[in-house]
């Protein structure tokens, strides 16, 4: 890739700008879920209704639809939009470039994008 | 999860995350030790909150230096498949290792982490030599100078390795390993070490999210040890960035290498 016309920080960072959005929202609401998570339970002890030992991702996704907002389901609604926010950055990060036509690192993007959808894929396969 | 030990997670994180952010550390090398040894949380679930802790850390702080334009995006994004592909072969590899022999090599990371603490006060001499002639250009403005800096990268495939292998110790024992980023970009490619930090910041969160999820299918998150400790360090992370420029961060370099010594064997010695 030396000696390549790659546009550096004087690009109009639109994938730049993007992203730092997209992770400043991620921390905002996964840590306000958190938080209401466990303001619930240290209030209403009563509250705390374990989905399971070992929840899986579908698990969790049906109590938040199904509106239970027990305190253990929205903790869990914090932890996974934790740890989504990469996850989120990195496609956020797929369009950036691509809005800057620098497609050789829209193509790097889509690289680390498939393997982190990898890793998910087996994680879900993982719980079976 | 009784109230005394929430308030022990938070204070844990909150000390964890500002003393991480004041050494330039992420906080997981504070943050297990501390889960480990004083409130008996096993190693893998002590592994699967650092990493929540780290995700927390990185994209707060990325989100800032992103705005300050001190991230080099398209290196972080080069490198992030060295880390990646890194941190989940270490995530599988983690999940089938016993918690004590994670415990003797996160002893070991320690010991390793304490040296080179040590190495980088005694070889802090505030000079860089910055090329211009490698690839993938960047800049940033020197807020303390007011000067623009121009870099480019040298040594790609050397920076790219070594992203590998953070990546790997990330997903096995849950730090950021921007303690091995940093020096290895500044001295290998010549990175400045402010642009450096910054896109190791930026990129440990992804790494983070690489492992996060087989910790996660593996019954390793505990969603109150992990909430409690991750909301703590992030508050921790974000009063050590404020409270760093008044510190003498060289004496408290030496005193937490010391310490990080002593915590080496006595997880060795668990």
């Amino acid at each position: 890739m030396a000696g390549s016309n790659y546009q550096s920080n004087d690009s109009p960072h639109t994938a730049e700008r993007w992203t730092g959005v997209i992770l400043r929202l991620g921390v905002w609401i996964s840590a306000s879920l958190m938080i209401a998570g466990l303001l619930v339970a240290a209030l209403v002890p009563s509250s705390v209704v374990p989905l399971s030992a070992n929840p899986s991702l579908s698990e969790v996704m049906n109590h938040l639809v199904s509106s239970s907002f027990d305190p253990v389901t929205l903790m869990f609604a914090g932890l996974i939009m934790l740890m989504l926010t990469p996850v989120l950055r990195v496609i956020t990060a797929v369009f950036g470039f691509a809005r800057e036509h620098d497609w050789r690192f829209v193509v790097v993007s889509i690289i680390v994008l498939l393997m982190l959808g990898g890793e998910i894929l087996y994680s879900i396969l993982l719980k079976g | 999860m009784s109230l005394l030990s929430f308030i022990f997670l938070l204070a844990g994180g909150f000390i964890a995350g500002t003393f991480g952010a004041l050494l330039g550390l992420g906080g997981g090398v504070l943050l297990i030790p501390f889960l480990v040894m004083v409130l008996g949380v096993p190693m893998h679930q002590a592994i699967a909150t650092s990493i929540i802790a780290v995700i927390a850390t990185s994209s707060a702080g990325a989100a800032m230096n992103l705005e300050r334009r001190t991230v080099h995006i398209r290196l972080g994004m080069l490198l992030e498949i060295g880390t990646v592909f890194g941190a989940i072969l270490g995530g599988i590899t983690a999940n089938r290792l016993s918690g004590t022999l994670l415990t003797k090599l996160f002893s070991g990371l320690t010991f390793l982490v304490a040296l080179i603490m040590i190495w980088r006060i005694q070889h802090n001499n505030g000079r860089e030599t910055v090329h211009t002639d490698g690839m993938l250009p960047g800049e940033f403005t020197d807020h303390g100078s007011g000067t623009t800096v121009h870099y480019t990268v040298k040594n790609l495939p050397g920076a790219m390795a070594i992203s590998l292998v953070a990546g790997n110790v990330s997903g096995l024992l849950g730090v950021g390993g921007g303690i091995f980023k940093v020096p290895a970009m500044n001295l290998l490619s010549g990175i400045p070490i402010k642009a450096a930090t910054a896109t190791s910041n930026f990129m440990i969160g992804v790494t983070a999210a690489a492992s996060a999820f087989i910790y996660f299918a593996n019954g390793h998150l505990n969603p109150f040890v992990s909430c409690a400790a991750a909301l703590g360090v992030l508050a921790g992370s974000m009063t050590g960035v404020r409270i760093s420029r008044k510190i003498h961060s060289r004496a408290l370099t030496w005193v937490f290498a010391v310490v990080l010594l002593g915590v080496s064997i006595q997880l060795y010695l668990k």
